[in-house]
């Protein structure tokens, strides 16, 4: 077919270790959603070639069906492309080549398109090092004619990349700015985590009542989405990531930082599981998923929302629950095609939030301490107010939130001028009274100078 | 989840010699995170080598009487596959994969480096040659909180 991409799919598998048939799959399945016809599988379990990653014969016979490319599973380093590419006329490339090549087709932001950008460059870097000195290796005209010529393209790549970390500096740190904002308005940040293709999206969808790409291939969504969800009494909002892979090489991990970023910053992490994997994919799996998390620094606490139950028997969906016992924490049942479990989970979701507490708030009765009440009632929910001498308002929120709310007031007050003959006026201090005996502060330790401290009465 | 992870520093030849420590840390682990670290233990030894059979005994040596999971990092015991380390230690074995078990890794892994720090210090002095010379006074043993 005319302008079709085909591809020869190779694998090497370790003499020493068991056999992952499962690992192909998930190859062809990145080759497939790259838009690759694949011609043919080629397993090969023996040692790593030093040349050509597999034996020679074996990339006589792929190179022999004329695809567009070998997708290698092993990486390959910049010796062996060149080495492949020289000898049998081919472009070969490995798994974590073709995961950019599926990451460059579906950014659609200016975010992500710099983020894979990044990647790529990254990835590129010591490949064209590489090539330049294999180029060398033969003459070099002229005293130190080409010198400055032949490390050009690696200085290109270099400046490249700084201007690009610039620029996603820059992304992030709005990214955090707009966190911040969201906190501050009384939202809890949950973000969804998991492996590719663990049914994210498709749960985003069904949590937020939205209709954001949601298909059965990997890596649908590059681009974290960001949508409001009300359960119960709270508010929290809800962000869709881009998942997860095996093998994931830091360098994709770093430069994908400000989209991690929402994973990173979160209160709370929905790990995404498919449930349906082999028994012996899924630890491996969700052991990624752990290592990316640890790798981006994120410590949030986990809920682990076991997907796709209808595929698997009760019994199966136990079994499978078991064997993540010490990889799953407050796993949850669901299936977020059929709607399944979502009630649980969102209780869950509710129990590992952080605690909201009821403070009671004394305030002013002026045009300033309105101005605080009007502040308080955007970020925390009022249960009762109070209006005589003093404004008394007994309200439900974060602990964090309302010192800020308070503290933030006391900033924006404009600052009586003192003229020359009046003397300047006390400015009437916002004092919050507690309305019994102060409790042992919680846990959790209370910010710097706060402002004005609002009294805990009891934990929400 | 009860797990001892262990974590040797000092893999690198200095003057000839291996001055290593091991440090283990005894704690209970959700898969999130840290419960409780019950204890720490420390052991010294300088070895001429750090062949399998010095890093397994360093190993054996610093989790005695310690209970749960031996936790180590894949290339502290050269790559072994998880049941061949198993079978060479004797107890129950696995390479970290969650984030309480990674966390731990971490604790043994500063604890380690500090012991280390501490007994090139000692030895600098002259306090650590007893040490050296006999195992059983070298260890360093404290209760968790």
């Amino acid at each position: 077919m005319k302008g079709e991409k085909t591809a020869v799919l190779l694998f090497r598998e370790d003499p020493k270790e068991e056999p992952h048939p499962e690992k192909m799959e998930e190859l062809r399945g990145l080759a497939e959603a790259a838009g690759y016809r694949v011609l043919a599988e080629i397993v090969q379990r023996r040692g790593r070639d030093r040349r050509f990653q597999l034996g020679r014969g074996k990339i006589v016979e792929a190179a022999s069906l004329l695809p567009e490319k070998l997708i290698f599973n092993e990486p390959l380093s910049p010796g062996q492309i060149f080495n492949i590419g020289k000898e049998f006329e081919v472009v070969a490339m490995d798994r974590f080549n073709l995961i950019l090549e599926i990451f460059a087709s579906r950014a659609s932001t200016r975010e992500a398109k710099l983020q894979v950008e990044l990647a790529r460059l990254s990835y590129d870097l010591p490949f064209v090092r590489t090539i330049e000195s294999l180029n060398k290796l033969s003459e070099r005209p002229g005293y130190r004619g080409s010198g400055s010529y032949d490390v050009s393209m690696y200085r290109d790549i270099k400046g490249r990349m700084a201007k690009i970390r610039a620029e996603l500096k820059a992304v992030e740190e709005t990214g955090e700015r707009r966190r911040e904002r969201r906190r501050e308005l009384g939202f809890d940040l949950v973000a969804l985590a998991g492996y590719t293709n663990a049914g994210k999206s498709t749960l985003f969808n069904r949590l937020a009542e939205e209709t954001v790409a949601a298909k059965d291939q990997p890596f649908t969504t590059l681009s974290p989405t960001t949508r409001a969800v009300a359960a119960g009494d709270r508010r929290f909002l809800l962000t869709d990531t881009v998942g997860f892979i095996d093998d994931l090489p830091l360098f994709l991990i770093k430069a994908f930082r400000s989209t991690l970023a929402e994973i990173v910053e979160a209160d709370l992490v929905l790990l995404v599981v498919d449930l349906s994997d082999p028994p012996e994919l899924l630890r491996e799996r969700v052991a990624s998923c752990h290592e990316a998390l640890w790798d981006c620094g994120c410590y949030a606490p986990i809920v682990s929302v076991l997907n796709k139950v209808d595929r698997i028997g009760p019994e199966a969906a136990k079994e499978r629950c078991e064997l993540l016992k010490d990889l799953a924490p407050s796993p949850v049942f669901i299936s977020a095609g059929e709607g399944m479990g979502l009630d649980q989970l969102v209780d869950a979701i509710l129990e590992k939030l952080p605690p909201l507490e009821e403070f009671l708030v004394r305030l002013p009765s002026s045009e300033a301490g309105m101005a605080q009440l009007s502040r308080l009632y955007d970020v925390a929910e009022p249960v009762e107010v109070k209006y005589g001498e003093e404004i008394e308002v007994l309200l439900r929120g974060r602990r964090e939130i309302v010192a800020r709310a308070l503290k933030g007031a006391e900033r924006a007050r404009p600052q009586p001028e003192p003229g020359p003959e009046t003397e300047p006026e006390p400015k009437p201090e916002p004092e919050p009274v507690p309305e019994s005996e102060p409790e042992p502060e919680p846990e959790t330790e209370p910010e710097p100078d706060p402002g004005p401290e609002p009294s805990p009465l009891a934990e929400g | 989840m009860d797990v001892v992870a262990v974590d040797i520093s000092g893999r690198h030849a200095v003057g000839g010699r291996y001055i290593m420590v091991s440090a283990s840390v005894a704690a209970r682990i959700t898969p999130e995170g840290i419960e409780k670290t019950r204890r720490m233990r420390l052991v010294p030894l300088v070895a001429e080598s750090v062949d399998m059979e010095v890093v397994i005994g360093l190993i054996e040596e610093s989790v005695r009487g310690l209970s749960g999971v031996v936790l180590a990092e894949k290339g502290d015991l050269y790559n072994l596959e998880r049941w061949r380390v198993e079978s060479i230690l004797g107890r129950e074995f696995k390479y970290p994969e969650s984030r309480g078990e990674r966390r731990a890794m971490e604790l043994a892994h500063h604890a380690s480096f500090a012991g280390r720090r501490l007994f090139l210090r000692l030895l600098e002095e002259g306090l650590g040659e007893e040490a050296e010379k006999s195992e059983e006074a070298g260890k360093m043993t404290a209760g968790g909180g």
